[in-house]
């Protein structure tokens, strides 16, 4: 799978979020960063290389922060230009179809904010509403966002989990399963440098893989033996 | 020692040694994931005991 993650921010190289983001980036796997202000620091876009570029890719990001329950200016303009009749929609369009369209969002206040009766009122999900009809007119599929509340205070060990849900999003299979999430764990943990462990640690590693794999078993075995039961 | 403790205190003194901050998060991950399998067979085990002592198999 390739992902592409199009990012808008006007001050990328001041924001601590997007800059952290940006050193999370998955390494050896088929991802590509596209930070729009910095291509088009004119704001004249090249639609004929943007539309390329999506259709080189299977898993379409809008990464950004939440401006006014929007995206940044240029990133709107992005997607009038490129989101052309005939190209992601149409009789002639569709050329999006079967793709993965989602949202990575930073945001300045608490995560509870956004909900009825919270500051903002509104939910997330009622207010990227826009997007998803974009997903829908273009028949992609829309992807559960990543939304990341004041990353300023974060502490560390949330940093790190918020690392691996970056990588997650960029990287793993669509479905959100335990299942799914030791697959892509045991995956990482397979190409880890071992040059950056302490020297035996490597082995160590590789039996919380089997661990990982052994408690798999583990768990659809009893699976199987609830089903029995719940029929008998 | 059970092997669940085992596991992770040793996972936890990789993570401390590791030079890297992406494979800390990474070994940091690990650790939480057992730690939802584990919960995950227990639960599950406790479904299955539950289910055989059901009062209308009685």
């Amino acid at each position: 799978m390739k992902t592409l993650v199009v990012i808008s921010h006007p001050e990328i190289a001041e924001s601590g979020s997007q800059q952290y983001l940006l050193s999370s980036v998955p390494e050896k796997e088929a991802v590509t960063v596209h930070h729009l202000e910095s291509i088009y620091p004119s704001g004249q876009i090249d639609i004929e290389a943007e539309q390329r570029l999506l259709m080189e890719h299977d898993r379409i990001l809008f990464q950004f922060p939440f401006y006014w329950y929007s995206s940044p200016a240029l990133l709107k303009k992005w997607q009038d230009d490129v989101l052309t009749d005939g190209f992601a929609y149409g009789a002639q369009g569709s050329r999006l179809a079967g793709k993965e369209f989602g949202l990575i969002l930073t945001i300045g206040v608490k995560a509870t904010a956004y909900q009825a009766g919270g500051k903002e009122g509104f939910s997330i999900s009622e207010l990227t509403k826009p997007y998803q009809a974009i997903a829908m007119k273009t028949k992609m599929t829309y992807l559960q966002p990543l939304v990341i509340p004041q990353f300023a205070y974060m502490q560390e060990k949330q940093k790190m989990q918020l690392l691996i849900a970056y990588q997650q999003m960029l990287t793993r299979e669509r479905e959100d399963s335990l299942a799914s999430r030791e697959k892509w764990l045991i995956h990482e943990l397979e190409k880890t440098d071992p040059a950056t462990l302490a020297s035996g640690d490597e082995q160590v590693i590789q039996q919380a893989i089997e661990r990982i794999e052994e408690n798999r078993e583990t768990i659809d075995e009893l699976d199987a033996i609830l089903e029995q039961v719940r029929q008998s | 020692m059970e092997e669940k403790e085992w596991i992770t205190s040793e996972l936890e003194r990789v993570y401390h040694n590791s030079r890297d901050y992406k494979q800390k998060a990474l070994l940091a991950e690990t650790i939480r994931l057992l730690q939802e399998q584990y919960l995950r067979i227990e639960q599950k085990e406790g479904e299955l005991d539950g289910s055989l002592w059901s009062p209308k198999d009685w």
